[in-house]
């Protein structure tokens, strides 16, 4: 018995090959018998009869034998493809082991570009594509009211009784339901008392989103009815805090601000609402309804509407529009020039993010296509350095499709393992961001490497290998590998073909390097003028912590005043303390606004000034360092006792007192109708609503005058370091109340920054990007060039030889990179001007047109470029004629 | 001796048929004559049943063909045990052998 060889395989058949094999066996057979029937005597004609009828259904059995050989036919071929493919990639594993530095560098640099696209699309795709996790988001809308004049123009919320007509007498959504933004104090079994982020919902809310609890229940409008139980919905993440996660605890109490309130339901680990919310009350309008001639103007619950099936965005913009017509007419004092404005849910939310992601992911992908270029240019490189061996399989046989295949399964081997570093990369990448910030993404985005994000990797890494590769199997195919053969491997160049694959490669990776730069310095000169802005106060040596007092003990001015007043008092004297204060939002954070109506002067009825309002007490400007223009600042005599007294900035003094506002008294509230408070001071301007944001006008009222506000953020000025307060305050604040939660203690150096955080991170990602991109077009260019050199080695010899000086063979090296860069910034400048459009509104206090930003980049380029192909053109020259032209 | 019915028969050509390959490559019509000669002349298996056989079990890889010369110098498809094949045969034919004796057992008189 002979084993047939492994490899051995009858060549694959066709259809009509594998018909005739089968024919020509059966009639074999039939053959035989006749043959043995007719030696036994029998006529020929009876033998052929005989022998049919004893085989049995012919016909049948014909069907049956090709049918069952097509069939193993087919599963070859696959069986032999996967076999080559096999084969091919154990030969591309090691060629590309002959070569470690080129698969290096390959590798490491698919890698760190496939890595920063993957980390950045987990989260654009967590902002941006992933859907919300409530039934059918994409009928969800937000739903506001926009100011088209008078004091406040602009987005608003809507009021309560807006609320209830527009929900009333709509004809678009299923329902409209609304939910303000709230904290909450809560008092766990153990340990301090705990700020925590509550969303106070109507009735209809849950069963609006469609919301499904974990355990439990959802709120339902029975439970914002007057008189109704305290009850309340809860997060998993609050739910395993507070009970360990049993879930026979479902139904007990949690003290919240100061009452217990019973948890009727658990929300599952993903679902989220209103901002980083963990508690979710239900929101009792009667009361604000009862009063409608006053709360028509505050406008404070955000609106969340499901259109009916069928219905556009732009009908139920329409159907609004209507109402809103209805009720200016009917209230024109508080919704003239009022409209209502429909979004969808998830623009609502995203907002501004969504830009800035579009671009990082532009700028990542504007990389990867550099890094393909640089990789296909190795690839092209290491291909006619390997010419003769390739000549040599060409000649054994391997066809011309055979060697592109054998080119494209080494790029694609080559970004598959980049890919797969890169993957590990983002990954690592990812946690390790949003363990620095957590807050970095808006809203119910959790960014993470799930299957999705690993799958576009892959995707990614596949296009990349194909995108590498095919570059140079192309140039390789139209390659003459004959001469090659002749010529031993040593010639200079790989045709036409592949020098113009190698200049094309070159030009686009300097045109894609210009335009990440421009972006990347317009980014840049955008933050240095925010750094740059002045804020108006001294934010270091400073400590900050929130505090919020709550509950029926602090139902009275007077309560909240003692608490205030016994924390601050404790802290002043201490040793090392310059200055306490407190104020109900520090700058760069943001702060309420109100109407103002100034006696003495005329006032627009319907235009009435608009300014910021912060409540502060204590030393706070001496705390913030912030200057005192004119006037006094707060007394102890300032007490409840006394009249209303305020201080304001230096931009509302230039812009509603042009006369003086030292004694003036002004009236505030949503109709400025307020008792009247009086003016004792001014003072400078601080940068409010981050330094990206003009500043607003401002007035700061003596919060012992006006206690209703109980959450206030202290600020404590230091001698030394500010964080050794830190035991001193909680002493302070635990004194005065043990039960009042202690949150976000913080330098204002650190608040400060967390506003420019966002952007900081985005602009070190663009300008890292940036210079990757440069470095590799940098790389590039420095690559083919060298190699252009190091193949006319001869051609340099012999014009050295023939009387040419150094200097013009280093001006004809020059000459021949900068063209190619000249082509690139060319390209790269028309892109960038393509760019600007997407790029102007992340920009601040530069335009898309920043003249120092564009001159900037072509200098760099061109000196970067320069100084590449400089190193080759020396090396040109130092060719000894003699020894080269001896060793051809 | 009698024939064995064409019903009985079904089931039992691939053994039969990898038995038959079991000592050397053999193309459709020796194995059907050696299958007579084996038996006897009581298990003959018809060329429709043979043919489906082989190439059933050449797609299960238990068998392999190729085309040689035959006795009288004409060009015939040869069958070969492969070394699944082999082991195939020898797992049926001990489940055959039990049947068998089994069978046997049951029919026997007393």
């Amino acid at each position: 018995m002979r084993r047939p060889a492994r490899n051995f395989r009858f060549p694959w058949r066709s259809r009509d090959q594998i018909a005739r094999d089968v024919d020509r066996e059966l009639a074999f057979h039939l053959e035989m018998r006749i043959g043995e029937l007719m030696r036994d005597g029998m006529e020929e004609d009876a033998a052929r009869d005989r022998a049919t009828l004893e085989f049995g259904d012919l016909d049948f059995t014909r069907r049956y034998c090709r049918n069952q050989d097509e069939q193993d036919d087919r599963a070859t071929r696959w069986s032999d493809r996967i076999a080559s493919l096999g084969y091919d990639l154990r030969h591309a594993a090691r060629s590309l082991r002959r070569t470690p530095a080129f698969t290096a560098v390959a590798i490491l640099t698919i890698a760190l570009v496939l890595g920063a696209n993957t980390a950045v699309f987990s989260a654009a795709r967590a902002v941006l594509l992933r859907p919300l996790p409530y039934r059918d988001p994409g009928a969800l809308m937000a739903v506001w009211e926009k100011s088209l004049a008078g004091s406040f123009v602009g987005n608003a919320p809507l009021s309560p009784p807006d609320y209830q007509d527009y929900r009333a007498q709509q004809h678009v959504f299923t329902d409209i339901a609304a939910y303000s933004d709230a904290q909450v104090t809560w008092l766990p079994t153990r340990g301090d008392p705990q700020l925590v982020r509550a969303a106070e919902v109507t009735g209809n809310m849950f069963n609006l989103l469609e919301a499904v609890p974990r355990a439990g229940r959802i709120l339902l409008p029975s439970d914002a009815a007057p008189q109704a139980p305290d009850v309340a919905v809860i997060s998993s993440g609050l739910f395993d805090r507070a009970f360990a996660g049993d879930a026979d605890r479902l139904g007990k109490s949690l003290i919240l601000n100061r009452r217990p309130v019973r948890i009727v339901g658990v929300m599952r680990p993903e679902f989220s609402f209103g901002y980083q919310a963990d508690v979710w009350l239900p929101l009792d309008l009667t009361k604000d309804l009862a009063d409608a001639g006053r709360t028509r103007k505050q406008h404070w619950l955000h609106g969340v509407a499901r259109l009916r099936s069928g219905t556009t965005v732009d009908a139920a913009t329409h159907d609004l529009a209507v109402i809103a017509k209805r009720l200016a007419t009917a209230y024109p004092d508080a919704d003239s020039n009022r409209v209502a404005a429909v979004a969808s849910l998830r623009w609502w939310l995203v907002g501004s993010s969504s830009s800035g992601l579009v671009l990082l992911q532009g700028a990542a992908l504007l990389v990867l296509l550099i890094a393909c270029a640089n990789v296909a240019n190795l690839t092209l490189s290491r291909a006619l350095d390997r010419r003769r061996d390739l000549a040599v399989r060409a000649a054994l046989g391997s066809g011309q499709g055979r060697l592109i295949r054998q080119v494209l399964t080494e790029s694609i081997l080559v970004a598959a393992v980049g890919g797969l570093l890169g993957v590990a990369l983002a990954y690592a990448a990812t946690r390790w961001l949003l363990s620095l910030d957590p807050n970095a993404l808006p809203g119910p985005f959790p960014a993470t490497v799930d299957t999705t994000v690993l799958a576009f990797g892959a995707a990614l890494a596949m296009g990349t290998g194909l995108l590498s590769g095919l570059a140079p199997a192309l140039a390789i195919s139209r390659m003459d590998l004959q001469q090659a053969l002749r010529e031993g491997g040593r010639g200079s160049s790989g045709g036409r073909g592949v020098e113009r694959a190698r200049r094309a490669l070159v030009i686009a990776q300097i045109a894609l390097a210009v335009a990440l730069l421009i972006g990347a310095g317009l980014l840049v000169r955008s933050f240095r003028a925010l750094d740059a802005v002045k804020l108006g106060f001294a934010s270091d040596h400073v400590i900050t912590a929130q505090l919020s007092v709550s509950g029926v003990r602090y139902d009275t001015a007077a309560t909240v005043n003692r608490f205030y007043d016994e924390t601050l008092g404790e802290l002043a004297p201490l040793p090392g303390v310059v200055a306490v204060g407190a104020a109900d939002n520090l700058p760069t954070q943001g702060e309420m606004g109100t109407s103002v109506r100034i006696e003495g002067q005329v006032n627009d009825e319907a235009n009435l000034p608009d300014m910021g309002y912060i409540s502060v007490r204590g030393d706070y400007f001496r705390a913030l360092r912030v200057p005192l223009l004119a006037g006094r600042l707060f007394t102890n005599s300032d007490d409840s006792m006394a009249p209303a007294v305020a201080v304001i900035n230096e931009t509302a003094l230039h812009k509603y007192f042009p006369r003086g506002a030292i004694g003036k008294r002004v009236h505030i509230g949503p109709t400025a109708t307020g008792p009247a408070i009086t003016i004792v001071g001014v003072v400078g301007d601080m940068h409010g609503g981050g330094p990206g944001d003009s500043v607003r006008p401002t007035l700061f009222p003596y919060h012992r005058q006006q206690a209703w506000q109980t959450s206030l953020t202290l600020a404590v000025r230091s001698r030394g370091n500010p964080t050794a307060l830190t035991a001193a305050l909680r002493r302070a604040v635990h004194h005065a109340d043990p039960s009042v939660a202690i949150q976000d203690i913080a330098t204002l150096d650190a608040v400060t920054a967390k506003s420019l955080a966002a952007r900081r991170f985005a602009l070190a990602l663009v300008t890292g990007f940036a210079a990757l991109a440069l470095a590799l077009a940098t790389v590039g260019i420095y690559g083919v060039l060298a190699y252009l050199v190091a193949g006319r080695r001869r051609e340099f010899g012999v014009r050295l030889a023939l009387g040419a000086t150094r200097r013009s063979l280093i001006a004809l090296v020059l000459r021949q990179g900068l063209s190619w860069a000249a082509a690139g910034l060319a390209l790269g400048l028309a892109v960038a001007a393509a760019e600007r459009a997407l790029l102007a509104s992340s920009l601040y206090g530069v335009t898309a047109g920043d003249p120092v930003t564009w001159v900037g980049v072509v200098a760099t380029l061109l000196g970067v470029v320069t100084a590449a192909c400089l190193i080759p053109a020396i090396r040109a020259t130092r060719v000894d004629p003699a020894v080269t032209m001896r060793a051809e | 001796m009698r024939r064995v019915p064409h019903e009985m028969l079904q089931g039992t050509v691939d053994i039969l048929v990898l038995r038959a390959l079991a000592g050397e490559a053999m193309h459709g019509y020796a194995i059907s004559r050696w299958l007579g000669q084996r038996s006897d002349g009581v298990l003959t298996v018809d060329g429709a049943a043979l043919y489906q056989a082989l190439h059933r079990l050449e797609r299960q890889k238990w068998v392999t063909s190729s085309w040689g010369l035959s006795e009288n110098n004409r060009k015939a498809k040869y069958y070969t045990l492969t070394r699944v094949g082999r082991t195939q045969l020898r797992t049926e034919a001990a489940v055959w052998q039990d049947y068998a004796a089994a069978v046997a057992r049951v029919l026997s008189p007393g």
